[in-house]
């Protein structure tokens, strides 16, 4: 579809609405592709290509939000779900007591685009199984295993953007995908792990950090691992967490709690506590939309605000909060374009973009030496925490740290804690960021889960961390 | 418009797709199309959202053998249907073949569908306001320890439809109506939540809701450290063992992963599995649930299944070629969830429990209380239970709302507590199973339960 034609369109409903009598409009439209492969047991248990396209309306009334989308390109659909966006804002602006209007930018007329060198559009899909049948093989290298299951994703395609202001922005989301499972149930043994990750980049992807021989390689290693693991000692530990499990402990348990949303509606716990030291010098927490070490591209939030990277926490102390346009003019702070929606069938709500600790000045020994005896956590299957701070993350891939060296693996077990307790009791980091994002997996919030953000960091030093398990 | 009205047009649209479908000249197709037209209000400390709008998309199966391709599409005009079309006819012809696939599924009788309240479709979003309003004026917001009140209300109505060129052409229709109310409060620095609601066919009175939730919030304040690490018994309200075992039947009752070799109960088909006092049906045909729909996602008949019985393991639930796969006929467990945010015409079909009932037993939980030294009481659903490792069953969960069970009696709260084990062990290690069944807001619905054998830390 042509690009002037889609822009006509927002632009029309953007008109409607105003006539409608919302004070300000914006409406996007985003045409996704996207695909998936799942290789289980050397058989293909599916595969799919989806089309995602539709238009989401957000209409705001004296500082109150409506929202509606239609996935039909109609004239007649479009209008109808502006007078339903306009409608909603006006009829609910009643019960609305935390008004987040905001103040009127200059228009913004951007086109932006990940560099992506080879794109999976120029690939068959013979091409993209073939990655997932290599990845089976350097998992039978390793082991053998019961199952196997490899998995492969895409996502790429169009966004649009247009607003009262004028702005009109067009972006290009990128992600590819490899996964590996391996799982052994035979004599009593019972042990199963997955590698893998993804990045906002093309094929070359798949050439480098997301080699499918590389991928295999560990899930088959980190299984064989799990078959002789011994169980974590219970209690309170000296944890080194990897770049990865780092990343999704500083999105999950932090981030969440510094999305304004929360900060606004009192509900987070680091609600007006800027310029207080949370954690020790060694914390420093970044949220940006582009980053130097890679993780998810993302130029634009869904409210049309350049992303910036945007300092949460300095040397320790709280520096601020990620904004929507109606909570940073609420609290008189910076837009930082973390105003994101799934897709089109949600509006906008304060999400992350690429979370990670800062660096620190360790070698990956040094910290090794430096934890003398603990666990090294270097993934996760899953977590969870609370608006309270507590969370608990499941290690599915560590090991002992004895003596300053990696010894034996651990069984799968839990981490737990309180974040604001355990920003207190970082010792340090590595020197060395890496960065991944993903088409399986991502973040919820909202009933809108899934959403592809980035995450990482270096290892960081985490003392007093309750290692959970049964006895 | 009204429901007939919604199930006709969807039923229109399945058949035209096929009729693409024939056009294209493709072999063998399934439709699946679904449209839901939904209005949600939430209220968070006074930070109103809503929408307000109609979800509607076609997942698209083509085969060519045994090779099959999947596409999907979101609205229905006709360029993207055939184009769709097309891209899943493409799939197919490149995809090696799966040798399980025997085929879509024929003509279909479908079972009962659950009960439809057509009120739904007249509930506006001032209608949702109302309920918000109601909601808060039960509770007072000015109460000091209250950090944050949240209120939402929902209504949605539904309609899917399955349709195939081997003669299978049913359709399923829902309503939908939800209120809920959530609190945070904090006292002494003791800060605690809780959430209470309805999901409902019909629309439903929202009184009281607000009051349970906040006075169960309030009444785990004053929590005390639990200091240690024992191995207790542990007694789990309603809702709060729905949370907990849903988990553990996610993958022991699927029979993909029994064909995939990845259950772990693959080798206990007929065997204990669990206590004797435990029996699980899995029962897609329960009217006045959510759950309840004529056909599974790709059109078999929904259907009753006991998937445990007195602790003996009966059978796995199984889709058309899972079950042909094994050996047996499909359960009827078809389902098109997925990670895509609520988009199931996105999912190809998978196996999933439609809606687990435990059979209840006698005691209800005052009663198991009192049957317990010294134990913990569950009363807020911990996290990280879906972090379990599904094969070997281990899980360690966090929970903030607990309280310590002492000489029969229910002590205090606790502050956040470790709660670890293994679910396989655990389903052996049931001690009571209560007699006062809640619906949970999960596709299960247990009565309270005491099990024994969990290492307890904090």
């Amino acid at each position: 579809m042509e690009k002037e034609y889609v822009f006509d369109l927002l632009h029309e409903a953007v008109e409607k609405g105003q006539k409608l009598g919302g004070e300000f409009i914006e409406a996007r439209y985003d045409d996704l592709q996207l695909t998936t492969i799942n290789l289980t047991n050397d058989i293909i248990k599916t595969s799919s290509s989806l089309h995602r396209k539709g238009i989401g309306i957000m209409a705001y009334y004296k500082g109150t939000p409506g929202y509606s989308f239609t996935p039909e390109l109609t004239n007649e659909s479009i209008e109808d779900a502006t007078i339903r966006a306009v409608k909603l804002a006006k009829s609910t602006d009643v019960r609305n007591k935390i008004k987040l209007d905001f103040d009127d930018l200059p228009a913004i007329k951007d086109r932006k685009e990940a560099g992506v060198k080879k794109h999976p559009k120029n690939f068959e899909f013979d091409d993209k199984l073939e990655l997932l049948k290599r990845g089976v093989i350097s998992v039978k290298e390793v082991l053998e295993p019961t199952s196997t299951v490899g998995l492969y994703g895409e996502s790429y395609g169009e966004k649009y953007f247009v607003n009262s202001e004028g702005s009109e922005i067009f972006w290009v989301p990128m992600v590819v995908d490899l996964r590996m499972g391996a799982i052994v149930i035979k004599e009593g043994q019972q042990a199963g792990s997955y590698e893998g990750s993804g990045n906002s980049k093309g094929f070359e992807f798949f050439e480098s950090e997301g080699l499918p021989e590389k991928v295999g390689k560990k899930a088959g290693e980190a299984c064989k691992d799990q078959l002789n693991a011994v169980a974590a000692p219970v209690g309170k530990s000296t944890v080194l967490v990897s770049p990865q499990m780092g990343g999704v402990v500083v999105h999950e348990s932090f981030g969440h709690l510094s999305e304004a949303d929360f900060v606004v509606t009192g509900q987070s716990p680091i609600s007006d506590r800027v310029g207080e030291q949370l954690g020790s010098e060694h914390v420093s927490i970044y949220d940006e939309g582009v980053t130097e070490y890679g993780g998810y591209y993302l130029p634009y939030d869904d409210q049309g605000v350049k992303t910036e990277n945007t300092i949460l926490v300095e040397k320790g102390i709280l520096k601020g909060y990620l904004h929507n346009r109606g909570t940073a003019k609420k609290m008189n702070a910076e837009l930082t374009g973390n105003s994101r929606a799934i897709n089109f069938l949600f509006n906008p709500i304060v999400r992350m973009k690429n979370t990670y600790f800062g660096a620190g000045d360790l070698s990956f020994e040094e910290a090794l030496e430096q934890v003398g005896r603990g666990v090294y956590a270097i993934d996760m299957s899953g977590g969870q925490v609370g608006l309270d701070g507590n969370f608990m993350f499941n290690c599915s891939k560590g090991y002992l740290i004895e003596k300053g060296e990696i010894t034996k693996a651990i069984k799968n077990t839990a981490l737990s804690g309180n974040i604001l307790d355990l920003l207190k009791q970082v010792k340090g980091a590595t020197r060395d960021i890496e960065m991944r994002t993903g088409y399986f997996g991502g973040c919820g919030k909202g009933g809108q889960n899934g959403l592809a953000v980035g995450y990482g960091g270096p290892n960081v030093i985490m003392d007093q961390v309750l290692v959970g398990g049964a006895q | 418009m009204s429901l007939e009205d919604l199930r006709n047009r969807i039923l229109s649209i399945t058949d035209q797709t096929l009729k693409y479908a024939k056009d294209l000249s493709i072999p063998s197709i399934e439709v699946f199309v679904v449209e839901q037209s939904l209005t949600s209000l939430t209220d968070h400390q006074g930070k109103v959202d809503s929408r307000d709008g109609i979800v509607q998309g076609l997942g698209i199966r083509v085969a060519e053998g045994k090779k099959i391709g999947f596409s999907s599409c979101t609205g229905f005009e006709k360029e993207t249907v055939k184009s769709a079309l097309k891209q899943a006819y493409d799939i197919a012809k490149v995809s090696p073949e799966n040798p399980m696939f025997n085929g879509f599924v024929t003509e279909t009788k479908p079972a009962k569908e659950g009960k439809l309240d057509p009120d739904i479709l007249e509930i506006t979003s001032k209608d949702l306001i109302e309920n918000c309003n109601k909601m808060n004026k039960e509770v007072d917001l000015t109460d000091k320890r209250i950090i944050s009140g949240s209120f939402g209300s929902s209504v949605n109505y539904s309609c899917y439809a399955v349709g195939t060129s081997e003669g299978c052409l049913a359709s399923s229709l829902t309503t939908t109506f939800g209120a809920t109310s959530y609190f945070v409060v904090m006292e002494a620095g003791d800060r605690k939540t809780a959430i209470d609601f309805i999901q409902s066919r019909k629309v439903e009175p929202v009184e009281g809701i607000a009051p349970k939730a906040l006075n169960k919030a309030f009444r785990a304040l004053g929590s005390k450290d639990f200091s240690g690490s024992e191995i207790l018994p542990t007694v789990w309200e309603p809702r709060e063992a729905a949370a907990f075992l849903g988990f553990a039947f996610f993958n022991t009752f699927s029979g993909s992963a029994y064909v995939e070799k990845s259950n772990p109960w693959m080798e206990k088909l007929n065997e204990k599995v669990a206590s004797k006092e435990l029996t699980v049906i899995d029962d897609g045909q329960k009217l006045d649930t959510q759950e309840c729909q004529s056909i599974d996602a790709e059109g078999i008949t929904r259907q009753t299944t006991t998937v445990i019985e007195n602790g003996i393991l009966k059978t796995f639930l199984f889709d058309k070629m899972f079950g042909e796969a094994a050996g047996f006929a499909s359960t009827g467990n078809a389902q098109r969830g997925g990670p895509f945010g609520g988009t199931p015409y996105e999912n190809t079909p998978s196996v999933g429990l439609n809606y687990a009932l435990i059979k209840q037993g006698t005691k209800n939980l005052d009663e198991q209380i009192a049957e317990i030294d010294k134990g913990i009481l569950i009363t807020g659903t911990p996290i990280g239970l879906f972090t379990a490792n599904p094969v070997t069953g281990d899980f360690s969960v966090t929970c903030n709302d607990t309280f310590l069970i002492l000489n029969g009696e229910k002590s205090h709260p606790l502050k956040s507590i470790s709660i670890a084990g293994n679910y396989f062990k655990t389903l052996n290690n049931i001690r009571f199973i209560g007699n006062d069944s809640e619906v949970s807001g999960y596709p299960i619905e247990t009565p309270s339960m005491t099990f024994t054998g969990h290492t307890i830390s904090d």
